[in-house]
């Protein structure tokens, strides 16, 4: 059995909103001038990430099906002159990097996952993994146009971060346990998220031969 | 950030590029040869000559199928062993671009047979059902450093039990999304690459690739120790101006390459800046290494090169020679740039690195066991 301990736990669902307000509303996490060509993505995942407050060694896990859709639309339909900032932003790390780098942010390991109905499992088990004493787990989506028409966007926009210990510390929220066992399941990044943002306990499994116990303080 | 565990065994090793398998690219490589042709970027549709290194046959212009497919089951006839997926047996797909390619035709034809291969998530979906894998397949895509965190993925999982062995699969091939971005950032131009080069001014190449590597607790001749990851996160496409990235990178290699001879297998595709600063970190890491880098031949093949190289370093080792840097002419930065082919019996280890977009910097130590 595998276990790591949340420290600290930020979840922002922005639902409805759109990316202009999203931008208003996240523009003060950021240094002066940064959130100018940040995507929505970006501005989630950093302001999220930038509450657990990651520190050069710490290992980051970010997960992320569909990553950066609208800087993908964006790229596209700037051929026949594709646009370099668009496909900087497009890159499946962007989210992150956008952020980390406004902040000028070292570190060391950085695993940028993608996946469909077992990436929660796959993100879980890059973190618990990591021989660093914390990791800081991540992800999110945010929402297509013509890309979400054709299965290739998230429908929903949103995103957390959480900083794991293998230590509880007094002041831990909860607890994530995977462990080998017979049987069959799947929960994908945004099954996680609604988890994580209701603080919801879960006792299922998650993949194929794992199960994942989530409990909170 | 290096993993200390003992070392993983790499039970079995094979790539794909233009010049064919392994032992096809290392022979090519040996003789100089280059894959890099003058290619309209944005194929069909035009635009400047760019140096691309495209499978025998293939377009630039993307298929539905796409049409690097069969060269993917070729490549995956050649692993041995499985179940891959089933609990035990993970399997680890990295890239850079997966099927991006099928997203330039969509938008542009509007043909939704292209739509399937488009994202990373549906791109791997088909594939695992096109090479009967079964459900534990991770993806991993961190521009040209994704083969490393795929192998080091795979190497934890066998360290920490969780599996017996793994599979690391890595594929990147050639679109006009991916040509015309690097166009756009002016790195990808008319000029061939000339990596380790003095030079007016920098230029990539870029080309088709992709490689497995199947890790294994017990099994197999070579090892894989030393697995080093840092990620400056100061620029998206510039590394800090000291060379500080590249040297906290090494710096988690150096304790396991102690005591060994090694050579260096660089990253080199051709940038000026970067290539200095790679020839000085892995000048001060391992002196009296030669450094040599193969992207000038190959191109760079992105979301692949790492397990792509590491199939060429294997196969240097096997043969006993290792090729020299390839690519266009100019001088080289120093002297520890090995200019020609070099023999590897003196040497009992490679070091091979890897770096891409917001200064990540990636390598290793092989060696045999």
């Amino acid at each position: 059995m595998f276990e790591l301990h949340i420290q600290r736990l930020v979840t922002d669902d922005a639902a409805g909103e759109a990316p202009a307000q999203t931008r208003e509303r996240l523009k003060g996490s950021f240094p002066p001038g940064a959130t100018r060509r940040m995507t929505t993505l970006g501005l989630l995942v950093g302001g999220a990430l930038s509450k657990v407050d990651p520190g050069p060694q710490d290992a980051l896990v970010y997960a992320t099906g569909f990553a950066e859709s609208c800087a993908l639309e964006g790229f596209l339909d700037s051929f026949p002159n594709p646009s370099p900032t668009l496909f900087q932003t497009s890159i499946h790390p962007s989210a992150v990097q956008q952020s980390m780098i406004a902040r000028q942010r070292p570190v060391g390991e950085f695993m940028p996952l993608s996946g469909g109905p077992l990436l929660a499992f796959h993100a879980l088990r890059a973190s618990l993994l990591s021989p660093s004493a914390r990791t800081l787990l991540c992800g999110g989506e945010e929402r297509g146009t013509w890309l979400l028409e054709h299965g290739l966007a998230s429908d929903r926009t949103f995103a957390f971060a959480a900083m794991l210990s293998r230590e509880p510390g007094e002041g831990s929220l909860g607890t994530l346990r995977v462990s080998r066992c017979e049987g069959t399941g799947a929960l994908g990044l945004a099954a996680l998220f609604d988890l994580l943002h209701s603080r919801a306990p879960h006792d299922a499994m998650i993949a194929p031969g794992a199960r994942l116990q989530l409990t909170w303080r | 950030m290096a993993d200390s565990a003992s070392p993983v065994r790499i039970a079995a090793c094979g790539c794909i590029t233009p010049f064919g398998d392994a032992r096809e690219t290392h022979a090519a490589l040996l003789g100089g040869a280059c894959a890099l042709r003058a290619v309209p970027v944005l194929g069909r549709e035009g635009g400047d000559p760019v140096p691309l290194a495209l499978m025998p046959g293939r377009s630039l212009d993307e298929t539905a199928p796409p049409a690097w497919l069969p060269a993917l089951r070729r490549l995956h006839a050649s692993v041995p062993g499985g179940p891959w997926g089933s609990p035990g047996r993970p399997v680890f797909v990295t890239g850079s671009n997966f099927g991006v390619g099928g997203l330039y035709a969509l938008r542009r034809t509007g043909d939704a047979r292209f739509a399937v291969w488009g994202a990373p998530p549906t791109c791997t979906e088909e594939l695992r059902l096109e090479l009967g894998w079964g459900p534990d397949v991770s993806i991993l895509s961190h521009a040209c450093v994704s083969a490393h965190l795929g192998l080091l993925q795979a190497a934890r999982a066998i360290e920490s039990g969780l599996a017996e062995e793994a599979l690391v699969f890595s594929f990147d091939f050639l679109s006009p999304f991916v040509a015309g971005g690097f166009h756009a950032l002016k790195i990808l131009n008319s000029e061939m690459p000339a990596p380790y080069r003095e030079r007016a001014a920098g230029a990539i190449g870029l080309g088709d690739g992709a490689g497995f590597v199947v890790l294994s607790r017990g099994r197999g001749d070579w090892a894989l120790s030393g697995l080093s990851l840092y990620n400056e996160m100061h620029h998206f496409t510039s590394n800090r101006a000291d060379g500080s990235g590249f040297a906290a990178c090494l710096e988690g290699v150096r304790e396991a390459a102690r005591g060994r001879s090694v050579w260096f297998k660089g990253h080199g595709t051709g940038t000026l800046d970067a290539g200095r600063m790679e020839i000085a970190a892995a000048s001060l890491a391992f002196p009296g290494a030669p450094i040599t880098g193969w992207k000038g031949g190959l191109g760079h093949t992105l979301g692949s090169c790492g397990i792509v190289e590491l199939a060429v370093a294997i196969e240097s080792m096997r043969q006993g020679r290792a090729p020299g840097t390839v690519g266009a002419g100019g001088a080289p930065m120093a002297p520890s740039v090995a200019d020609g082919s070099f023999g590897t019996g003196a040497f009992d280890g490679v070091v091979c690195a890897s770096n891409a977009f917001g200064g990540a910097h990636a390598a290793f130590l092989l060696s045999h066991v």
